[in-house]
């Protein structure tokens, strides 16, 4: 539908999106699944998933996409889109990364005091 | 200079994140003018909301990462500075990239600063911008100079060249790098001439040899040897960084969420 | 009993820092011959493509003594970084990236050797 009316994003290579909902539900319903994965009080996992419920809440209840553009509130539908394909990427290697654990290595002492 | 130094030093052992709020006396300068018509300090003026959203920013990505996050810390000119370990290099500026309330795509600069008298003296620095919320951001890490440090260049494409120049003019080694070569030096060029170890004068100078028609590179002679002047200044520069004579107050972050930026 | 303790001690040190590719020594060394190897072979076609005045020989020996100059160096971590510093300009050599002046560098041809006697200090007019 959208489609139809849109011809361009007018960003060079994000192409329009046939049907945003469907993608979007897609992706959401998988950043949530691999959030899942983390444990229950980590920082990322609570505010993404508050984020992406969201977002989700908006996919589900709006139909038009422009009035979902306005509801979400950051830009055109395709750049949402690519938002949540990055949110998905980094959800994965967040998962490896575990950054949720204690602080590695404490600063050598002075290291940030400036000057010096 | 009017200065405000918010720090949020991460509380040992897990207990959360104390602010200590160290702002120091405004320096009012007051410029005595002979009308005598206007007699106001030129004092940078406050941004209290800018400031408080980036603390919040900052206390947001520092609640996400503590694995790697060391100090978080906004400037007196309400510029966002993240403390890292050198090991979450790849890990902060892939989050800060990836995910959609930081969203910073464009690495706009990444430096190196040498200040030898540190344990580890090179601190690498990066600058990124995030267009979407309008919003820089400045992620800090230390090395040495024989530790390698991961390469940025996987995150951002705009770190090969930054990471060749730190190469070249520190001598930082930077890890998994896929070009990494001289690229302001000569060839043959020995040295690095950012250190601060460097010599002003350099090692070498060139000059064209007629005997062996080329151009040679002989170790540099001054004819003066060179002068070491005292330039220090018997004005205090900084009264913003005085060490605070008084404890800070350390406050409690408490449970606030973060506003969503 | 000595040793293990000893191996444990640079196990734990090896730990502490990072290494930058060799875990130890060994392989510190293996890295270093293989640059040296690297260079050996390159030195006929640099004295070829360069136009130099020199014998291969020549070449050969300026390689051995820039090697034998860090000898004395027993830390994989600097081995590893003189190895890239010495690939880099092996790489720099083979592509013709440098030219006659860079390269001749290495040779010293024009410098004069620092007077150290007291009189010819004096003959040369000024002693920084």
């Amino acid at each position: 539908m959208a489609g139809l009316l849109k011809k361009t994003t007018g960003l060079v290579g994000l192409a329009v999106s046939q049907n945003p909902h469907e993608r979007l539900r897609v992706l959401y319903s998988k950043i949530l699944a691999s959030v899942q994965t983390m444990p229950q009080d980590a920082a990322y996992r609570k505010y993404t998933e508050q984020l992406v419920n969201q977002r989700l809440d908006f996919v589900k209840t709006e139909p038009d996409v422009e009035k979902l553009e306005k509801k979400i509130n950051s830009g055109q539908i395709e750049e949402v889109i690519f938002q949540a394909e990055c949110e998905l990427s980094l959800s994965r290697k967040m998962s490896e990364w575990k950054p949720w654990e204690p602080l590695i290595e404490e600063p050598p002492p002075n290291q940030w005091k400036w000057p010096i | 200079m009017a200065a405000s130094l918010v720090r949020f030093v991460r509380g040992g052992l897990g207990r959360g994140f104390n602010i200590a709020r160290s702002s120091c006396l405004l320096q009012q300068q007051t410029r005595l003018q002979s009308s005598t018509t206007e007699a106001s300090a030129t004092i940078r003026p406050k941004d209290a909301v800018t400031h408080n959203q980036l603390a919040a920013f900052g206390e947001y990505v520092a609640e996400i990462m503590p694995k790697y996050i060391q100090q978080v810390q906004v400037t007196c000119y309400n510029e966002l500075e993240v403390m890292i370990h050198p090991d979450g290099v790849i890990p902060v500026l892939t989050f800060l990239r990836d995910h959609t309330n930081a969203q910073f795509r464009n690495m706009i600069d990444q430096t190196a600063v040498d200040i030898p008298t540190r344990q580890n003296r090179f601190e690498i620095v990066y600058n990124l911008l995030s267009l979407r919320y309008n919003s820089r951001i400045r992620v800090k890490t230390y090395t040495d100079e024989l530790t390698p440090v991961d390469s940025a260049v996987p995150v951002h494409k705009a770190a090969n060249w930054y990471e060749r120049e730190i190469w070249d003019m520190f001598g930082v080694f930077f890890a998994n790098h896929p070009d990494l070569r001289r690229i302001l030096t000569d060839y043959g060029f020995e040295g690095h001439p950012f250190r601060k170890d460097f010599p002003l004068s350099g090692y070498v100078e060139v000059r064209y040899d007629d005997e062996v028609k080329r151009v040679v590179a002989e170790p540099v002679e001054l004819s003066q040897e060179f002068r070491k002047f005292d330039l220090n200044t018997p004005w205090e520069v900084f009264p913003a960084h005085r060490e605070p004579k008084d404890a800070a107050p350390k406050l409690e972050a408490g449970d606030k969420a973060p506003e969503k930026k | 009993m000595a040793s293990t303790a000893a191996t444990r001690a640079a196990a734990a040190a090896s730990k502490v820092v990072k290494p930058i590719f060799s875990r130890d020594l060994d392989e510190a060394k293996r890295r270093v011959r293989q640059l040296y190897r690297a260079w050996y072979r390159e030195i006929p076609n640099t004295v070829a493509m360069f136009q130099l005045d020199i014998t291969t020989r020549q070449g050969r020996d300026k390689v051995r003594e820039l090697f034998d100059k860090n000898k004395h160096i027993t830390d994989p971590r600097v081995i590893d970084m003189l190895v890239i510093k010495g690939k880099l300009e092996l790489e720099e050599t083979i592509h013709v990236w440098k030219q006659k002046t860079h390269v001749m560098r290495y040779f010293y041809e024009t410098e004069e050797p620092r007077p150290t006697d007291f009189l010819s200090k004096f003959y040369r007019g000024h002693d920084p």
